[in-house]
């Protein structure tokens, strides 16, 4: 091909800067909704409702809160699929920490007087 | 190789790069994630081990905990402006987003000072129980993260300030400081649920 009928395509900041624009709006929206989540998490822990039903939403709002943080401030959805998966090791091995450790230490399997004599 | 055609393989291969800095980055990311999922699991499993050791809701101030968790939030909200700014090439608003950042943690750390203060004026110290020893631990280690990406934002506010720092070039080391802070904002959230909302949560 030759240089005389090579006809690039337009380089332009513009996309970039729309696209910047366009993630401006979404932390905004986000960060509202997350000022907004902390709010609804310390009225709902001093409302008489189900207990369970607190817990339930906690761990859900709290679980929102963490994914979008991740996903958006973080930039992980628009970034590599890589990169999810190094960060993902680490948070799946923590959980599996987590959970292995909540049955190892439950008090059926802890000699609790051995512990208090100690 | 044509000019169109090495400009699709570089597109190709652009698409399928890593910046080594940012796979470092979420890989000592992943690695921290153990670090504080130890911790967190060490603060609960004791809490529910002894559940009548401490009633830790009698010193807890959920209002000024929710009122650090806000302020975290909101810093978190800044620093994402920072890198959007960064990648933009605006430096002066970069600027103005990491001040603001800063600004935030370190009330963040104001008030985690003053509720460690309060706790040990209380007869709350790291050897008190088991209550203590896992709360000051994880709690301080999480403020140790926040101090330490404080100093990491005021060492780039200055060098932004040597004309050394190219707005398009230095977007992916803001960037890279960006996913630290984040990831602090969101160990918090873990440890605000797990250890404040939870104990006032009879289950």
């Amino acid at each position: 091909m030759s240089e005389a009928n090579y006809d690039p395509l337009p380089v332009s900041p513009e996309p970039q800067h729309d696209a910047e624009t366009d993630k401006y709006h979404t932390f905004v929206n986000l960060a509202l909704g997350l000022a907004a989540i902390t709010g609804i998490e310390l009225v709902l822990v001093y409302l008489p409702f189900n207990q369970i039903f607190i817990l339930s939403t906690l761990l859900a709002l709290s679980l929102f809160k963490f994914i979008a943080v991740i996903a958006w401030f973080m930039h992980l959805i628009y970034d590599k699929l890589l990169l999810t998966l190094a960060f993902g090791t680490g948070m799946a091995i923590a959980t599996g920490t987590f959970v292995a450790l909540g049955f190892i230490m439950s008090r059926s399997n802890v000699d609790m007087e051995a512990i208090t004599a100690f | 190789m044509s000019d169109t055609a090495t400009a699709q393989h570089e597109d190709s291969h652009a698409s399928l790069v890593v910046d080594n800095k940012k796979l470092l980055m979420w890989l000592f990311l992943g690695s921290d994630c153990m670090f504080f999922g130890t911790l967190i699991s060490t603060h609960l499993i004791y809490r529910k081990l002894y559940p009548e050791s401490f009633e830790p809701t009698a010193l807890f101030s959920l209002e000024l905990t929710s009122f650090s968790t806000f302020i975290l939030l909101m810093s978190s909200f800044l620093m994402a402006l920072a890198v959007s700014a960064m990648h933009k090439g605006e430096l002066k608003s970069f600027r103005r987003n990491v001040i603001g950042v800063i600004f935030f943690g370190l009330i963040f750390l104001a008030c985690q000072v003053y509720e460690f203060a309060h706790f040990v004026h209380e007869d709350l110290t790291l050897s008190t129980n088991t209550f203590g020893s896992t709360f000051y631990l994880m709690t301080g280690t999480h403020g140790v993260h926040v101090a330490i990406g404080i100093f990491w934002l005021i060492c780039m506010y200055f060098y932004s300030h040597t004309g050394k720092m190219d707005a398009h070039e230095s977007a992916v080391d803001v960037e890279v400081a960006g996913l630290y802070w984040h990831f602090v904002d969101i160990v918090w959230i873990v440890i605000f649920t797990a250890v404040y909302l939870l104990e006032y949560v009879d289950f």
